[in-house]
């Protein structure tokens, strides 16, 4: 199956927020309107700005950022789409224990989520700090969660031939849906035009990070004004846990348990030998 | 009946079986994460309580024994910190005997031999590294920088593969090997025949026969 995935361009995004408002209606991810000492959900508040709530959730799989900046004095509004970006190589399924989070046979990530274990392996590796838990501190007990691709059992836009339901719901069409491809050629088009257009740090973001992401951006300037990562890299530590450790762990735990079935067995017979040797000088 | 002699006080048992138990059961619930396979039984976090619930366990234990054995615990980490010739000699002389029960060249062993003074070495060394990284696991969760969280796991899987190996080694010599015949009773019982004391633990044997022994 070709791969997918969405292209968000946030020179068009006029940041209404559809797409959160949809991503919570479609996945059923009822917003707790907390009170502040809730454990669960993200409390909202006003802090000066229409972005709420403050940070994603297990709940809030998707949400907008807004950020002022005003190069050279002139006040300029930016919007970031903020979910997970559904990479190629990603911290997240490396890590993942239980094999809960894995790809989908269209590139992005996804999860089982009766099989998480919540150990939260997945929220330490994420290099976009995506992945959120309800976490009992106590007793350890978690869930994961994060954007399914509108992949979630009985909830599967992506099985039913539809588009995700951000993509679906966006007036001025700045997320779209489909080959991943052709989502590469369309987003280098926009490069060129904005570069065209005087915009020239306009780049598209997600071709190559981490061997490809399944959700680009075509930005108007350098990822990091939009609070993006410059060239994400996913941890030593988030490699050597698949890579180093559990083989490293097999290796001395198999060579431990065949040296002493070894050793019993040589043991076994000299012992043995011995004894009737014994046995043969004393009768 | 043969003659005996106390090898392990009855405290000791008792503690032994305890932290043995509370750490089989981190064992087993631990091997979950290097088994992807088993990945459905850890569902719902529910190896992530039983790890906690004897991790719990696992520290509380010592932390009575101590302060109620004060004796035996000093004597016991004077122990795992003295090495000396008698230990190399032994480290060579191992092989030949484990494998062909060749006891030639072994040299006369104190309470514990070379080699269970490596156990207890790494019993110790282990445990505090398991506890340190273990609390900020699980009391930092969600508010240690990730990459303080991710170094933590790492070390203490380091230290399960190496605690995991070496317990299969215990676990082997204590109930499996033809020639530890007493060692499970001198847990389970606390005592071992003194013939065993003198051709295991002749150091020992010697001392206990003086009177000069200090129980552990």
């Amino acid at each position: 199956m070709a791969e997918k995935a969405i292209l968000y361009d946030s020179t068009r995004c006029t940041a209404c927020r559809g797409c959160q408002v949809a991503c919570k209606q479609w996945n059923e991810n009822d917003e707790v309107i907390p009170a502040p000492t809730d454990k669960y959900g993200v409390q909202a508040n006003n802090w000066g700005s229409y972005e709420n709530p403050p940070d994603l959730s297990p709940t809030t799989w998707l949400k907008m950022e807004f950020r002022e900046i005003d190069p050279g004095g002139k006040v300029r509004w930016l919007f970031t789409r903020r979910a997970c970006m559904h990479c190629t190589d990603a911290g997240c399924v490396k890590v993942c224990p239980s094999g809960a989070l894995y790809h989908h046979e269209s590139g992005f990530v996804t999860y089982d989520k009766d099989i998480c274990t919540g150990c939260g392996y997945c929220i330490e590796a994420c290099p976009f700090n995506v992945p959120r838990s309800d976490r009992n501190l106590i007793t350890g007990i978690a869930k994961m969660d994060k954007c399914t691709f509108c992949t979630t059992p009985g909830l599967d836009r992506i099985a039913e031939g539809l588009e995700p339901a951000c993509v679906k719901t966006c007036p001025p069409n700045a997320l779209e849906y489909g080959d991943r491809d052709a989502l590469v050629a369309e987003g280098k088009k926009r490069v060129e035009d904005l570069k065209a257009k005087g915009w020239t740090n306009a780049n598209l973001y997600g071709e190559n990070e981490l061997g490809g992401l399944h959700v680009m951006y075509v930005l108007d300037d350098h990822p990091a004004v939009y609070g993006l990562p410059v060239d994400p890299k996913i941890s030593a530590t988030t490699i050597a846990w698949q890579d180093v450790i559990q083989p490293l762990g097999w290796a001395v735990g198999g060579l431990t348990i065949l040296g002493l079935g070894l050793n019993y067995l040589v043991a076994r017979a000299n012992i043995h030998k011995e004894k009737e040797e014994k046995d043969a000088t004393r009768s | 009946m043969q003659r005996e002699v106390e090898k392990y006080r009855k405290p000791t048992r008792i503690l032994h079986w305890i932290h043995a138990g509370a750490f089989v059961l981190l064992f087993l619930t631990g091997l979950v994460l290097f088994i992807p396979q088993l990945g459905i039984i850890a569902q719902d976090s529910w190896t992530r309580v039983i790890h906690r619930i004897a991790a719990v366990i696992f520290v509380i234990a010592p932390l009575i024994y101590i302060p109620m054995n004060w004796k035996a615990t000093k004597r016991g980490i004077k122990d795992a910190f003295s090495w000396g010739a008698d230990d190399i000699g032994w480290l060579q002389a191992a092989p030949r005997y484990y494998f062909l029960g060749d006891e030639q060249g072994m040299p006369p062993q104190g309470h514990m031999n070379t080699g269970q003074k490596m156990w207890w070495f790494i019993v110790i060394v282990f445990g505090v590294i398991f506890v340190i990284t273990g609390a900020v696991m699980w009391f930092a969760k969600t508010t240690a920088p990730a990459a303080v969280l991710q170094w933590m796991v790492f070390v203490h899987d380091i230290a399960f593969i190496v605690t995991g190996a070496m317990l299969l080694l215990h676990i082997y010599l204590g109930v499996i090997h033809p020639l530890m015949t007493e060692s499970w009773g001198a847990m389970v019982r606390g005592k071992v025949s003194a013939e065993y004391a003198r051709k295991h633990h002749g150091k020992w044997y010697e001392e206990v026969t003086k009177g000069k022994e200090v129980k552990s």
